[in-house]
């Protein structure tokens, strides 16, 4: 009975919507894990019979990938809701400003992975010029990390549908 | 639906039968015993899932915390699902096991993961009704 009206009165596609959110969570878990397993890919072929080269990844190549998956986890632990929120709500003083900082730290967390990610495949891998099969590892740096960034744009969004779903709930 | 339940229950349980056997053949074959991660990975991959809605308040619809614990479980269930298939994959593209066991465990780590999603599905239904 209480589905009728939810469909009578509110957004008619909200199933469509909560289908869309799990899918877009599901979606930014195997972004990250596909991410986790390019750069896990480059270090394991570094060790394998394959690489010819002397070049081999470290723990600098895996430095960009740790802060990246930092700012995603802030980014996404901050409560949404709070950002919007006045300082006469119910969320108490002050809560939008420490959501803003947090979350500022947050993307400054993430954009810095990405671009250590470039970093390192500029200083370690295009100027001293590694011929291309031990050029991949520094690619897959690269393509980790922005991984890591489509990841947390697609749990942001979906995460931002909950909003909608949970109201439509509460009524 | 207990109508069609022996007889579905008979055709999961073959279909999973065919994923061990594919994913142990993948090894054996080749004498490398890295692709049973794969079955490791998709039996734990529904676990997340099933842990974090046993944590959250189902009618806790309102206060976001629940839901946050079933994005994570969701998130985690995603993540161990690409794992599956980008472990037999990361394995081939180093020369650890070869391209026809990777197609092999890929293969058959989908149809365990299928039946068990397939069991999962089934059970609830009866559950329900």
């Amino acid at each position: 009975m209480s589905e009728d009206r939810l469909w009578k009165f509110r957004r008619p596609e909200w199933l469509n919507s909560i289908w869309a959110r799990n899918a877009g969570v599901y979606t930014a878990g195997g972004l990250f894990s596909l991410a986790f397993y390019v750069l896990l890919d480059s270090a394991v072929w570094s060790k394998s019979a394959l690489n010819g080269s002397t070049v081999h990844v470290t723990f600098v190549d895996w430095l960009p990938f740790i802060f990246s998956s930092l700012g995603m986890l802030i980014i996404n632990s901050v409560e949404k809701s709070r950002l919007s929120a006045d300082s006469f709500s119910y969320s108490g003083s002050g809560v939008a400003w420490k959501a803003r900082v947090v979350l500022f730290l947050g993307f400054a967390a993430l954009a810095g992975g990405m671009a250590g990610g470039v970093t390192v495949f500029v200083l370690r891998f295009v100027v001293p010029g590694v011929p291309f099969p031990a050029m991949t590892m520094g690619v897959e740096n690269v393509v980790a990390n922005a991984l890591v960034g489509i990841s947390s744009v697609v749990l942001w969004v979906s995460q931002n549908m909950e909003d909608e779903y949970s109201y439509n709930l509460a009524l | 639906m207990p109508t069609a339940g022996l007889k579905t229950i008979i055709a999961l349980s073959f279909v999973l039968a065919v994923g061990f056997l594919l994913v142990i053949l993948s090894c054996a074959l080749w004498h490398a015993y890295y692709p049973l991660l794969v079955v490791a990975t998709y039996v734990l991959a529904p676990v997340p899932n099933w842990i974090c809605s046993h944590c959250a308040n189902p009618d806790d619809f309102v206060e976001s915390s629940g839901a946050a614990v079933l994005d994570l479980g969701r998130f985690c269930t995603g993540f161990l699902v690409v794992m599956g298939i980008a472990l037999p994959v990361l394995l081939a593209h180093s020369n650890i096991i070869s391209i026809p066991a990777m197609v092999m465990s890929v293969i058959g780590g989908l149809l365990i993961y299928g039946t068990i999603i397939s069991f999962a599905m089934f059970f609830q239904e009866e559950q329900e009704f």
